[in-house]
Order: C-alpha cells, then sequence, then structure tokens
C-alpha cells in the first residue's frame, strides 16, 4: 500500500508560525496592557514619584511687653544637620579636617567613626550647625556629605519665664510648661507633596498624579505674662532669697479682676536653651503651679471669708484668746501662747492666731467643731474656692492638690481644726492666689488665664481669648469688701507693711506653714515654708501676688520675715508700672 | 375651460442653476503625489506631532525646576527672616537691654508727680 504524506508548503507553515507568534505577543501584550494595567500603572508610578513630607512651622509663643505689645519668647531658628553615606565618602581625612575646623563645637561624638563605618548609609557628623557653617561646608564639595536643613526653638530671653514655657525634645515633642500643654495647637500638622523627580530627586513637575496639600502651621500664641513684671518678680526673688538665705523659693502675680497670669518665677530655674545641661530635672517644673504643699496660714484669710460670707462673724466680732485650744487629744496653739483676751477678727489675721481661725470653724458648727461645721468648711473649700481640684490652666502637670472631706475616715475634727488655718490640706500657689483673688475681687472665680490669645502669620492679627468666671456669688460683695477691709488693717498693723508705699489699698496676711518630715512622721521642728498672699491698687485690688519661701534661714518666722518683704517690693514696683496714681 | 401648465426644468440645467455661483471650470494639478511622497509626508508630520510633544514635555520639566527653584528661593529668604527675627528678639532681651550703657546711666526720680486725670 502506498503511502500519501500530506505536502504543506513551507510558506504557509511560515506564515502559521508567524501568526501563532503574532497571536502570543498579543495575547501576552493584552495581558499586561490591559488585565494588569493598573498594578503595572502603580508601579511606574511608584517609580516615578517621590513623596516629599513639608514640615509645618511650630508656633511662636509671646509674651505681653507693656498694655499692647507684644516680645517674643520663643522662636525657630533654621539649624542645619551634617551627615554622610560613609559608602561615598572617598576623602576620610579631609572630611574629618573639614568638620574639625568649621563646626568643631557641633560635632557629635567620634564622628570619625561614624565615617569609617561602611555598613551604614547615614551617619550624623554634626548638628545643629549654622546656615553660615552648612554653606561653608557644601562650597567644599565633600563626597558622600550632606547638609539637612532643621530648625531649633530658642529662647532669646534665655531663663526668662523658663518653667512656664518648658521646651521641646528631640523628637520634637513639648516638654513642660506651655510646650507640652499646647503641644497639639503649637506644633501644626506637617503637610506633603508627591510629585515626579529627576534622577536626583528634585520634583520637575506637577502634573494629574502630583499632591500637594499644604502644612498647617501651629498657633502663635500670646501669654498673659508681662515680660516686665516676669522679669522684675524673679530679680525680686532672687534678691529677696539672698537675704533670706535661702535658695528655693516662687512668686505668682495674677490680675483678680480677669484671671490673668502676669508672672510665674521659680527659684533655682534654668536656660531653656541648654535643657540637656541641667542635671536636676526638678528645675524643669514649675512649683508655683504643680507642687502642692501645707499653704499654712495665708488660708486663714479664707476661713474668715467662709464666716463673712455666713454671716457668722463680722471684722470686730470678738472671742476670747486662751493663747491654746484643745480638740479631742490635740492642742493647738498660737505662735504667741499667752492668752490675751477678747481679741477681734481683724486682729486674728494682724497676728495670726490660730486658736481664732478653730474659733470660726466652731461657729461654723454652732459652738463646736462638728460634722455641720466641718461639712460647711468643706463646701467652701472645695466648691467656693476650688481647692481639691486642678483649675485646668493652660500648663503642663498641675495636681489636684488634696482636701479631706469630712466623712472620711482621716476627717477628723484635729484635721479640720488644723485646715481652718492650712495646715492638713495641700494646694498649689496657683489654687491658693486664685482662690484669694475670687475672695476680694467682689466674690468672682475667674479660671486663671495664661493665654491672651492666638497672633496670625503675619504677626498682626491678634485673636484674644475671652476670660471665664468659673463661679460668681463665691462670697458675697459684702462679705468681700469687709474681708478687704480685714486684710488691709491687719496688715497696717503688722510689721508686714515695712517699706510700703503710702496713699494705696494694700491689704495681706503672711503664712508660716509647718513642714511633713517624712522620716520622724510628724511635723519639722526646723524647717518652714513662709508664704505671702496680698492685693494691691488704689480703691480696688488692682493685681494679687503670692510668694513662697521653701528654706530661709534668716530667723523669725518665715512667713514674715523673708516672704512679706518681697512682696512690699514687688507690689511698690507693680504700683509704679501699673502708674496707679496714690489717693489724696 | 380652464388650464393648468407646468414648467420644469432639465436636470442638467437646474444642476447648473444651483451651482451659478460656483467655478464651472475643474483644475487637474498636473503632478500628482504618489504613495512613497504620502508615506514621507505621514513621517514628517509625525515627526512634527513628536517635536511639539517632545517642546511641551520639556517645557513642563523646566517649569518643574523653575518651581523647584523659586521654592528653594523662599526657603532662604524665610530662613533669612527667622535668622534675623532670632538676632533681633536676643538683642531686645531684657537682660540685655538691662545691661546697656544707656540703662546704666539711667536713675530713678527723687519725687513722683502725678497729673490729675479727672
Amino acid at each position: 500500500m502506498k503511502q500519501h504524506l500530506t505536502h504543506i508548503p513551507r510558506t504557509r507553515l511560515l506564515i502559521g508560525l508567524i501568526i501563532a507568534l503574532g497571536a502570543m505577543f498579543t495575547v501576552r501584550l493584552f495581558y499586561l496592557q490591559v488585565v494588569q494595567h493598573d498594578y503595572y500603572e502603580k508601579q511606574a508610578e511608584l517609580e516615578h514619584t517621590t513623596k516629599f513630607t513639608i514640615p509645618a512651622t511650630r508656633g511662636l509663643i509671646y509674651a505681653l511687653d507693656g498694655a499692647d505689645k507684644y516680645a517674643p519668647l520663643v522662636l525657630n531658628e533654621p539649624v542645619y544637620t551634617v551627615y554622610a553615606d560613609p559608602t561615598y565618602v572617598k576623602d576620610e581625612p579631609k572630611v574629618a579636617d573639614v568638620m574639625r575646623r568649621v563646626a568643631g563645637g557641633n560635632t557629635v561624638a567620634n564622628f570619625e567613626d561614624g565615617l569609617k563605618n561602611k555598613d551604614t548609609r547615614y551617619a550624623v557628623l554634626a548638628r545643629q550647625v549654622s546656615k553660615a557653617q552648612a554653606d561653608l561646608i557644601t562650597k567644599e564639595n565633600l563626597d558622600g556629605v550632606g547638609v539637612q536643613p532643621q530648625t531649633k526653638r530658642v529662647y532669646p530671653e534665655d531663663q526668662l519665664a523658663s518653667q512656664t514655657l518648658g521646651f521641646v525634645n528631640g523628637e520634637g515633642k513639648g516638654q513642660y510648661g506651655i510646650e507640652q500643654a499646647l503641644n497639639n495647637d503649637l506644633a501644626g500638622k506637617d503637610g506633603a507633596l508627591r510629585a515626579v523627580t529627576d534622577v536626583h530627586g528634585i520634583p520637575i513637575s506637577v502634573g494629574a498624579n502630583s499632591v500637594q496639600v499644604a502644612p498647617q502651621n501651629g498657633k502663635n500664641v500670646v501669654l498673659t505674662i508681662d515680660r516686665n513684671v516676669q522679669s522684675k518678680a524673679e530679680q525680686i526673688l532672687k534678691t529677696g532669697l539672698d537675704r533670706a538665705k535661702a535658695t528655693k523659693g516662687s512668686i505668682l502675680v495674677m490680675d483678680p479682676n480677669s484671671g490673668h497670669i502676669l508672672a510665674i518665677a521659680n527659684l533655682p530655674t534654668y536656660n531653656p536653651n541648654d535643657f540637656g545641661k541641667v542635671e536636676d530635672y526638678t528645675v524643669f517644673s514649675s512649683r508655683a503651679v504643680d507642687d502642692p504643699y501645707e499653704p499654712g496660714s495665708v488660708i486663714k484669710a479664707l476661713t474668715m471669708a467662709t464666716g463673712l460670707d455666713q454671716g457668722i462673724i463680722q471684722p470686730t466680732t470678738t472671742y476670747n484668746n486662751t493663747g491654746t485650744v484643745k480638740i479631742e487629744d490635740a492642742v493647738i496653739r498660737n505662735v504667741l501662747t499667752s492668752p490675751t483676751g477678747a481679741i477681734t477678727m481683724t486682729q486674728v489675721l494682724q497676728y495670726s492666731f490660730n486658736t481664732g481661725a478653730v474659733q470660726v470653724l466652731q461657729w461654723l458648727g454652732g459652738g463646736q467643731i462638728n460634722t455641720n461645721g466641718k461639712q460647711k468648711l468643706y463646701d467652701y473649700f472645695t466648691q467656693h474656692f476650688m481647692f481639691g481640684q486642678p483649675t485646668k490652666v493652660d500648663l503642663a502637670g498641675e495636681p489636684n492638690g488634696e482636701i479631706i472631706p469630712p466623712d472620711d475616715p482621716q476627717g477628723g475634727n484635729v484635721r479640720y481644726a488644723n485646715m481652718s488655718f492650712g495646715q492638713g490640706m495641700s494646694a498649689t500657689m496657683l489654687q491658693v492666689l486664685t482662690a484669694f483673688g475670687a475672695a476680694i475681687n467682689g466674690g468672682v472665680y475667674y479660671s486663671p488665664q495664661i493665654i491672651d490669645g492666638y497672633l496670625g502669620d503675619d504677626g498682626k492679627a491678634f485673636t484674644p481669648k475671652s476670660s471665664v468666671i468659673k463661679k460668681s456669688g463665691v462670697i458675697s460683695q459684702d462679705a468681700s469688701a469687709k474681708l478687704r477691709q480685714m486684710l488691709h488693717d491687719a496688715r497696717e498693723g503688722s510689721s508686714a507693711s515695712a517699706g510700703e508705699k503710702g496713699g494705696y489699698f494694700i491689704g495681706g496676711k503672711t503664712g508660716t506653714a509647718q513642714v511633713y518630715d517624712p522620716k520622724t512622721g510628724n511635723y519639722s521642728s526646723t524647717d518652714t515654708i513662709g508664704s505671702y498672699v496680698g492685693f494691691g491698687g488704689k480703691d480696688k485690688p488692682q493685681y494679687v501676688i503670692m510668694i513662697r519661701v521653701d528654706d530661709a534661714h534668716n530667723g523669725g518666722y518665715s512667713g514674715s520675715a523673708a516672704a512679706a518683704p518681697i512682696f512690699t517690693e514687688l507690689s511698690n514696683w507693680m504700683l509704679d508700672y501699673l502708674q496707679i496714681q496714690p489717693k489724696g | 375651460m380652464s388650464q393648468t401648465y407646468s414648467f420644469t426644468l432639465p436636470r442638467q440645467e437646474a444642476r447648473q442653476a444651483l451651482r451659478r455661483n460656483q467655478n464651472t471650470v475643474r483644475f487637474k494639478m498636473p503632478i500628482s503625489l504618489g504613495p512613497v511622497s504620502h508615506t514621507v509626508l505621514i513621517a514628517l508630520m509625525l515627526a512634527v506631532l513628536g517635536l511639539v510633544y517632545l517642546t511641551q514635555i520639556t517645557k513642563t520639566s523646566t517649569f518643574g525646576y523653575q518651581l523647584n527653584d523659586l521654592s528653594t528661593k523662599k526657603d532662604q529668604l524665610a530662613s533669612e527672616n527667622s535668622d534675623l527675627q532670632v538676632e533681633t528678639a536676643r538683642l531686645q532681651a531684657l537682660e540685655r537691654v538691662q545691661q546697656s550703657n544707656v540703662a546704666k546711666a539711667l536713675t530713678t526720680p527723687a519725687q513722683t508727680d502725678y497729673a490729675n486725670t479727672n
């Protein structure tokens, strides 16, 4: 049988192969360009475009400079970080030489080791170099060396109000003070730019795929702090502590008619430009705001305010001062332990008789210390004067303080007798001064305010922040007027008024608090904290000031010997600064 | 008896009447383009279009560089502005002012008189 092979011409075979190949390419191209279109488009976009972060500028902080001017307390300064990619560095000795010569004080420790480390692509050689230094380094055209722009927080007034301001750490986060409390407002929000770039990473066009989100710069904050008052308070505190042979102290100045804080001074202090050099971290805290203590006899002014508002005492109401009073198993003594007989409430403030404050507590209970009297004092302290809760001022680290309620096992009669003259409770200077301001301004509790408003990017448009009245009728206006007069008369009759300018309406109260000694579990027999709280003005209080001196060693009672003279000196200066004309 | 007349132009005359205002003479180019010329022309047109496209793309890139340059200059000026602000603030710092010769030469007035503003 003869077999017939089917003959396929070579041309047709070739055509068939070409068609088959063409079909394969078509299918493959269809798969790549149509089916996988999105995937490859994304890949190409990723390769051609780069995402840049546009950093937001941190908001500036200003202080008042007189009535209607602002002075910068915190600014941003452009600085540069010098880095190297060691794999590209060709001349290590030259790089090291340039770094030592140009950025000597800013080089990081052992930067030469970083240059030699070929395992890394990024080695920091110097930090926070100035623009002039960065320009010099760039001009050297060193292979593998670059500069990165950054900003550094600058405090041009150095240590002025440092604890109120705080600082910004290496991660760009605010620490302590305003920088921490308002970190989110100050930091703003970074923007972003996604754009096609050239081989050097420079954005070359803004196409349809380019996205630019503008950064939201941080808010520029104007504080209620007046830099002149702040500076004077710091100077006077320094001389006052030197005079009292003390090392620790604070001053707080407020406007009682708005709650605006005009100055917060604390010693010892630090320079926020060099916060990294500080060894004792406690200096970062603003003790006037975040350190509760037993304020002592300055609280008698508020006990009197309670009695006046309740109508159980008048400035001339008398009691029989026996020098001591026995509460359960405890004996409460005055500084002057001898009996004096009939003493008015104004004299209680003048001579700071503990027994007089305890007497008011007894009258609140109808003649004895009981639950009713204790509850009234507790209500006034916590619901009227707002002790035991933060004032919510815009500063970091504010504590509650402590007022023990009468139904607490610790809230016994002895505790409340002590509380009537400021022992057995704790409060910050800010809490005490705000409450004092409310008691003498007619009975309006203004929440203490550190932010005066916000300044626009142009440095001109100002948005003020309103004062907040937390409670009206803290005490009646009549009770408030009587208390002012009592504090004025008590001051005039005591040594605290020595050196005071005449023709003004000044009042105040001393306090020398015993300090709890954790070693003995009792009050120290040697250490005290001296305080003074007072007001000044022509006819009505225009400022309130509180002084605290922790470790006075100049003899006498630290409230009158150490704190009161500081108040007088600052009060005299305030009268001139505020241009208050004397009476008559 | 009435009569109805219909008037119709012959087709050729009617066409000419419609084209009365048009040239009736047809010119024919003596040279005709062949397929090669067409291809060359199309290639040239494509090349011109390509050049136009490239010019536009380059222009966009050039604008991108200009934009980048301007942005860099803006940053530099902002940086210099910040430097100057810091320098001004340092020079006007209270402690520096207090240490100045002018401030040191100031004296406390012996007496203060108040103008009666009432």
